[in-house]
């Protein structure tokens, strides 16, 4: 079973639906030679960094834009970002408490030294190959090679067999994008942004910043002037986007904040499902995300966007972990358009995440569909916005919290019909799970409603998993802590048979991993 | 007027600003002090504070005269029950009192828990003097309380305390009648005391209302309490309880009904504070076009004491027109694992299945319309017991205008 | 009598819609009673939300008119109030307003639509128990909030109360057989059976033959793809249950 995913000699042979199998043996056997009991990412990569200047200046804008080479515009958008975050407040509402940070106590910029050379994964250093091995993510040229000769196959019987694009972002820069050949084939543009923005610059310029304005919000904003990489997705008219694309996202430096940028555009009738997995290695020290996801669908398009972010959480004792403040927001722009969210978050100390969906487009559909994992000391502010603009717009909204150890969950979300959506429908589901009675989990909807014609419905439920039902399992033989996995499970199911096959079962298993030691 | 004094609200309105001479104007005291700093720290609030930012009484309170429109009729008065008045001139108490209950009126300022987490009701105390009722065990006493102009501001403070085993029915009548009226209405219920309160809100379309009222309850006591309200140009109902012991039971039901240039806001809070509590509660609302209905409930749940809560909270509303709007916040902060809590929310127009079903048997659409709304509110003035009649009534009449 | 003639239509709104009736001719005489078969999305139940005015269907040509009065232009309620009638599949429910003053309302109205006098209270209470007697519904029922609670059998039952109750001279029922055990459809058959005379007409929607056992039809159509494509006597319907639906809609082609 010990596939790809183990650090040991890769096999050339086996199928990329088997480097997921071997994901967890080969991961959780590394991370328990790391003598890491829960966390099976936590492993740091030795491998020579180059580092903007500790902090952020006017200097360290223009020093991240000059190493890119950046077009003027560009440095331009950062400057004017820099200068209005200056402006801003950190906000306060999230129900997640944390000391103040530092923003001159972090790394900007990190990225492995001589990373812009590389020309193929050849060059790309061993250490990191094998990063990305114990992660289990199919990254090694015996991939690619897989997928040039699969090339030649149709886009049909290429959609039977699951295959994944991969877009590695390692600290500050993406280090390698697979399967890019046939994707160009199919007229997919798939590459870091950094790329887009020399190859593409009109369409980066065209879409950057036109779902989240870099005037967003203090995060956003800070984005806006610092982001160092992430990935671009182009998906021309009428494509169907061949196989699932995902970025991995890998943060290892030391005091390294991470603002990646993530921009996808489903041109007219186009559809993509991208996946984006995040993991961290320990360090005590809390390392800083605050990324920008911008989804833009036009007319007939459709975006599915999952994400499953195990970044690392701290120690028991709230020690160290990521502080995760996202925004990701889709502009169903065209009419008919959708764009669906789900993610699975089981890491990070502190999570400030809400995928939103702007359904301006007449007949356009927002969904989010959650599982946010807390356990130990982790906080987690977490939901989805959906702001109804055009006219019979529909969105669903399906979160389920699950709290233990001393950890805090909360689901905050709007539903906001304004005057033109005429007959627009919501419907919101939100149930937490309790685990333990030092946890909270807490449910602060706001909906407002301003058409009769609209149908909104919520419903949300705060249960503690049932006794009666964990006796049933246990008494069939099954142990504590398997049940509880197993009645998770159960609880949880309705969001992850919306992740794609390969990612359910990872999903799965990191919820196992993450409810370890909540009971008993 | 001192500096400090002018000081103390940020940015004043003409509002604040008058508010802040009548406070100046009454007799100091530490404790009415305390309790405007708790106002101050606001002032009126809006669209800036979390919890109101659907109900900007900073805007909507305007020049403090007395208004035009004549005062509103007393549905909820009956021959026979003892009334107590609360006027901009000041208390008027009834002239004989039912048995079992004693009432004292001072000038002075009790002090009041959780000033800050109610501004408005914190103004209310630090602009008034105190009522206190006390209610001694023994059959049922019947009490009603009017708050009614004409005036400019109406400042009212009625404090409750049910002696264990005491129970009391109370009616509410808010009828505006002033430019600014606000009331601060406090119960404690001790051991097995019983609460049954019937509030009814209506104001004129130039009147700002807010009524707070603050509920605690000891072992075994239970509360009923219904409200219909018809809005104002801003009107707030809000209910603060405290479950304190072991065994506590609230129901916690109100109907609104905003009509064009009416705003009506039903806010409750409910703390979990001891185990095995229940709380039940049920919102409904209708809205025509040019009117707002605000839902926000939250129960609270804490850390241990909270074990073996249950408690459900519903709200349903109907916009019976384009141009009406409801915004609503059902919220659960939960820190107890053993607990059985939910919330639903809806809101739209009539059910098309239904219209049609009752137009298929041949009855006129706006008849069928009037009928569905009518019993769509009627649900959550069930509780109201011997009241629920005259509520119902009330509502009806409110819709006839409506079709 | 009912008469359809080349009646299409189509459910959903703009792009979303779907024609489902295409040409639909048929004539109910007063006084008789039709049965209409066919299989699932035949068109059976829009049929019946066309004939009484449901939201959401619409007709894209063709007529409908009971005794020469077009039924088309109508709103459902003067539809009602001209006699037309409509046991649903799915009864809705209505809480909060009590099954009494439910028929009652529409009673009234319907009377009132057609300049006739109300019913007095005890005349209603009167009427009410005593049909309420010959369908074996327990008094409490129409106390109790329209449909709210009731089992599936209880649902049809209480539809054809309303039907005794308001006397209609066209009845439209959709498959009133479903849900209901063989007691319960006896009742309910004999219900309908009651109501049958020379001033009315009855058009059953059914799936199964079962119902007709009951309830004895003078004609059977089979309905398929939004159209009559074949009409007979009561042995129709005994040919479809023993050969299905695919040998009659074979040779209808």
């Amino acid at each position: 079973m010990d596939c790809c995913g183990g650090m040991d000699e890769h096999d050339e042979t086996c199928t990329e639906v088997k480097v997921k199998d071997g994901v967890d043996a080969g991961t959780v056997a590394a991370a328990k030679r790391l003598e890491s009991e829960n966390y099976s990412a936590g492993f740091v990569t030795d491998i020579e960094m180059d580092f903007a200047p500790k902090g952020l200046t006017e200097d360290t804008v223009r020093f991240i834009s000059a190493k890119k080479e950046e077009p003027d515009w560009l440095l331009e958008y950062r400057l004017e970002a820099y200068r209005r975050w200056l402006t801003l407040e950190e906000p306060t509402w999230a129900r997640v408490n944390y000391p103040k940070i530092d923003y001159q106590a972090y790394y900007y910029y990190a990225a492995p030294k001589n990373s812009a050379k590389y020309k193929s994964l050849d060059e790309v250093p061993k250490e990191i190959l094998d990063t990305y091995a114990k992660l289990g993510i199919p990254l090694r040229e015996a991939e690619v090679l897989l997928g040039v000769e699969g090339a030649a196959e149709t886009a049909a019987t290429a959609r039977e067999k699951p295959r994944v694009a991969v877009d590695a972002v390692f600290d500050s820069v993406s280090v390698a994008t697979t399967f890019r050949e046939e994707l160009k084939k199919a007229g997919v543009i798939f590459m870091s942004i950094s790329e887009a923005v020399q190859e593409y610059p009109d369409l980066v310029k065209k879409y950057l910043g036109t779902v989240v304005p870099a005037t967003d919000n203090f995060f956003a904003t800070l984005n806006a002037a610092v982001f160092s990489d992430g990935t671009f997705v182009y998906v021309p008219k009428g494509v169907r986007c061949p196989m699932e694309l995902s970025t991995y996202f890998r943060m290892n430096a030391e005091s390294t904040g991470q603002f990646e940028r993530t921009l996808i555009i489903a041109d007219e009738g186009a559809y993509v499902s991208y996946l984006e997995g995040c993991t961290a290695p320990m360090r005590d020290e809390n390392q800083l995300h605050a990324a920008v996801v911008e989804l833009v669908a036009l007319d007939d398009a459709e975006i599915k966007y999952s994400t499953v972010q195990n970044w690392w959480p701290g120690d028991e004792n709230g020690k160290g972990g990521i502080y995760n403040f996202v925004t990701k927001r889709g502009d169903c722009r065209g009419a008919r358009s959708k764009i669906s969210w789900t993610q699975v978050e089981t890491g990070s100390a502190i999570t400030w995440k809400y995928p939103s969906c702007v359904l301006r487009g007449d007949d356009s559909v927002g969904e989010f569909y959650s599982i946010a994992v807390t356990n130990g000391r982790q906080q987690a502010d977490t939901g989805t916005k959906m702001i109804h603009l055009g006219k019979r717009t529909k969105s669903r909204i399906i979160s389920k919290g699950i709290s233990a150890g001393r950890s805090d969950n909360t689901y905050r979300g709007l539903v906001s019909v304004h005057k033109k959506a005429e007959g627009a429908r919501n419907f919101t589901q939100c149930d937490s799970l309790l685990i333990g009675d030092k946890c909270g989990a807490h449910t602060v909807p706001y909906v407002e409603n301003r058409r009769a014609d609209a149908q909104l419905e919520h419903e949300a439920t705060t249960t503690k998993l049932s006794e009666d039902q964990l006796f049933y399992v246990r008494q069939r033989g099954i142990g504590e802590e398997q049940a509880v996995a197993l009645l998770v499970n159960g609880f949880v199911r309705e969001v992850l048979q919306e992740l794609p096959m390969e990612f359910a079962v990872e999903a799965q298993k990191l919820l196992e991993v993450s409810l370890e030691g909540s009971v008993g | 007027m001192s500096t400090a004094l002018k000081d103390l609200i940020r940015n004043p309105t003409v509002a604040e600003l008058e508010l802040v001479a009548r406070y100046a104007a009454l007799k100091a005291d530490a404790r009415r002090e305390r309790l405007f700093e708790a106002f101050a720290q606001t002032g009126l609030p809006g669209r800036r504070a979390e919890n109101w930012r659907w109900s900007d009484f900073k805007t909507a309170v305007g020049q403090l005269d007395t208004p035009k429109a004549p005062p509103a009729r007393d549905p909820l008065a009956r021959d026979g029950v003892s009334t107590l008045r609360f006027t901009p001139a000041g208390f008027v108490a009834p002239a004989s009192l039912p048995a079992g209950l004693r009432l004292l009126a001072k000038e002075d300022v009790q002090a009041m828990g959780g000033a800050e987490e109610a501004p408005l009701g914190a103004l209310a105390a630090a602009l008034s003097g105190t009522v206190l009722v006390d209610v001694s065990a023994g059959a049922a006493v019947h009490l009603h309380m009017v708050f009614q102009g004409p005036g400019a501001i109406n400042a009212a403070r009625v404090v409750f305390l049910l002696r264990p085993g005491a129970q009391l029915h109370v009616s509410e009548s808010h009828l505006g009648g002033a430019a600014f009226s606000t009331a601060l209405v406090e119960f404690t219920l001790n051991k097995g005391a019983h609460l049954h309160r019937t509030l009814y809100q209506a104001g004129g379309a130039d009147e700002a209302q807010a009524v707070t009222a603050l509920i605690e309850q000891d072992e075994g006591a239970e509360s009923v309490q219904t409200v219909l309200a018809l809005g104002a140009r801003i009107a707030r109902i809000e209910s603060r309880l405290v479950h304190r012991e072991t065994g506590s039971k609230a129901t916690l039901n109100a109907a609104y009904l905003a009509g064009a240039g009416r705003h009506a806001d039903i806010t409750t809070h409910v703390r979990h504070g001891a185990p095995a509590c229940t709380t039940r509660q049920a919102t409904k609302g209708a809205v025509l076009a040019g009117g707002r209905g605000v839902f926000q409930g939250k129960f609270l749940v804490p850390r241990t004491s909270g074990q073996q809560t249950d408690a459900s909270m519903q709200h349903n509303a109907l916009l019976l027109e384009e141009g009406a709007e409801v915004f609503a916040k059902p919220e659960l902060e939960i820190l107890a694992d053993d607990v059985q809590c939910a919330h639903g929310n809806t809101s739209g127009a009539l059910d098309g299945a239904q219209l049609f079903y009752l137009r298929q048997r041949g009855i006129p659409l706006a008849q069928a319309r009037a009928m569905l709304t009518e019993a769509f509110i009627a649900e959550a003035l069930e509780g109201a017991g011997e009241l629920e009649e005259v509520l119902r009534h009330e509502a009806q009449a409110w819709l006839s205008h409506v079709s | 009598m009912l008469k359809i003639e080349n009646l299409s239509a189509t459910v959903g709104e703009g792009e979303g819609a779907t024609a489902i009736l295409h040409g639909l001719s048929l004539s109910v005489p007063t006084g008789e009673v039709h049965a209409i078969m066919g299989p699932n999305g035949a068109g059976k139940s829009t049929l019946s939300y066309v004939l009484t005015g449901r939201e959401g269907y619409t007709v894209t040509g063709g007529t409908a008119t009971l005794n020469g009065e077009d039924l088309l232009s109508l709103d459902p309620e003067a539809r009602a109030a001209k006699g037309m009638f409509l046991s649903f599949q799915y009864p809705v429910e209505i809480p909060g307003v009590p099954v009494m003053t439910f028929v009652r309302t529409a009673m009234n109205a319907q009377r009132k639509a057609r300049g006739e006098p109300e019913i007095s209270a005890p005349e209603f209470i009167k009427k009410s128990r005593e049909i309420a007697k010959v369908l074996s519904l327990d008094p409490e029922m129409l106390k109790r909030p329209v449909n709210v609670g009731f089992s599936g059998g209880e649902k049809k039952r209480l539809e054809i109360y309303q039907m005794m109750m308001l006397e209609p001279r066209f009845m439209v029922l959709d498959e009133t057989d479903s849900g209901l055990d063989i007691d319960a459809l006896r009742t309910v058959a004999e219900g309908v059976n009651a109501l049958r005379s020379p001033e009315r007409g009855m058009l059953v929607i059914t799936h199964y033959q079962r119902l007709l056992d009951y309830i004895k039809p003078d004609k059977v159509h089979v309905l398929a793809k939004g159209r009559i494509i074949k009409t007979g006597g009561p042995e129709l319907a005994h040919r479809l249950e023993a050969e299905g639906y695919d040998g009659v809609l074979a040779e209808a082609v």
